[in-house]
């Protein structure tokens, strides 16, 4: 038998903790309601059990191989709702935007809650909010080549949590 | 050049990549590129990474949903099940292995115990459908009661409102139904408590049929793939 990294209950326990989060936060995201979100953390680790034997620590980390299981289980959950006609009895319509394209920011969001605190802070305000690195470097205190750097070592950081997520583009 | 002025260089790729240099700063840093295999590749990069950024919502980059109290004691409690399933499909294996007396053995024992009076002496069973949609999942547990049968079935990945009826299959042949449920999405509890007058000890399969599609299980530990 090959020793997978969750062959033990304990194991599961573990990853859960370490990971669980994580995954909920992703499933939530992905699919706009929580209660589909439990579900699908629920069946991840489910699939993962039965698949405990056949994981190998040294092609991937248990992070990356759940995060794939969660994938696929989210994309099973998204067709199941395409499949489905009205609006489920008793709930609430979850959200209907195109899946991969959800899959996608949630790995680029949750990136950006990776990296440390002062590079998000700059990409946010220079990125997404369009400020010039003079005033971001006033506001922070700091020189402007500060700013500057700051972006570059923080789409860096980027670069490496983006793999960390399970982004393979 | 010396390494400074590289590394100057360098640490503007980010603010390049996004598009925030000056003319006259663009024009400098395209200048170095020219000659600088390293930075052209890093620029690659950085850029794959910049053209990823629109996709995010800055709105979302505040604390995540917190994970539910009591979900990770589900996580185990549906893992503790699965452990359940996969202890009793190895003994099932062993005791295909175990050879021909011991099944001769196990096959009198059953034959005086279980199969005249059938009813309470037959262990409960847990029977997973394997033959299954990759989206599908069906699972039930059987336990022996006086009156024949108690069942609880559970499904996801069908359609929401979907009727699913139940059948047990007897070991001569008949099929019994043992009632229906609908499936709802987003319920409570998926799994529904159906009942049969046929006795366990007597059950040879369990059958549901979902819309247009029948799925059946073996019972008896006989047939189930391991």
């Amino acid at each position: 038998m090959a020793s997978g990294a969750l062959t033990r209950e304990q194991d599961v326990r573990e990853a859960y903790s370490a990971h669980g989060s994580e995954l909920y936060g992703f499933a939530v995201r992905s699919l706009g309601d929580a209660g589909l979100a439990e579900e699908a953390v629920q069946e991840t680790f489910v699939r993962a059990w039965r698949a405990g034997e056949r994981f190998d620590p040294q092609i991937g980390s248990l992070r990356t191989w759940l995060f794939a299981i969660l994938r696929n289980v989210v994309i099973d959950l998204g067709r199941a709702r395409a499949a489905r006609p009205g609006v489920a009895e008793g709930g609430i319509e979850p959200s209907v935007e195109p899946l991969n394209e959800v899959l996608l920011s949630w790995q680029v969001e949750e990136a950006l809650r990776r990296i440390g605190e002062d590079h998000r802070r700059v990409i946010v305000e220079s990125f997404y909010r369009g400020r010039p690195y003079a005033e971001i470097a006033e506001e922070l205190g700091v020189p402007e080549g500060t700013v500057k750097s700051r972006v570059y070592y923080g789409l860096r950081a980027l670069r490496v949590a983006l793999e960390e997520t399970g982004y393979d583009g | 050049m010396t390494a400074d002025h590289n590394r100057e260089w360098r640490e503007s790729l980010g603010a390049y990549a996004l598009g925030h240099l000056s003319d006259e700063e663009r024009a400098g840093l395209e200048a170095h590129l020219e000659g600088c295999a390293d930075c052209r590749a890093e620029l690659e990069s950085l850029s794959a990474v910049g053209r990823l950024l629109p996709l995010a919502d800055p709105e979302q980059l505040g604390t995540p949903p917190a994970l539910p109290r009591d979900l990770g004691d589900r996580v185990m409690a549906s893992i503790a099940g699965e452990r359940r399933q996969s202890r009793r499909r190895r003994f099932r294996f062993g005791f295909a292995l175990s050879g021909a007396t011991a099944a001769i053995a196990a096959a009198a024992i059953l034959a005086i115990f279980i199969l005249p009076g059938g009813g309470e002496e037959a262990p409960s069973q847990e029977v997973a459908f394997a033959s299954l949609p990759p989206k599908m999942q069906i699972g039930a547990r059987l336990e022996p009661r006086p009156f024949g049968t108690e069942l609880h079935v559970y499904v996801s990945g069908v359609r929401s409102g979907e009727l699913c009826r139940v059948f047990l299959e007897s070991k001569n042949g008949n099929r019994l139904s043992a009632g229906s449920f609908r499936y709802r999405w987003g319920g409570e509890d998926s799994q529904a408590t159906l009942s049969s007058g046929l006795d366990l000890a007597r059950t040879k399969a369990i059958g549901i049929r979902v819309g247009d599609r029948t799925f059946v299980e073996s019972v008896d530990g006989g047939g189930e793939a391991s």
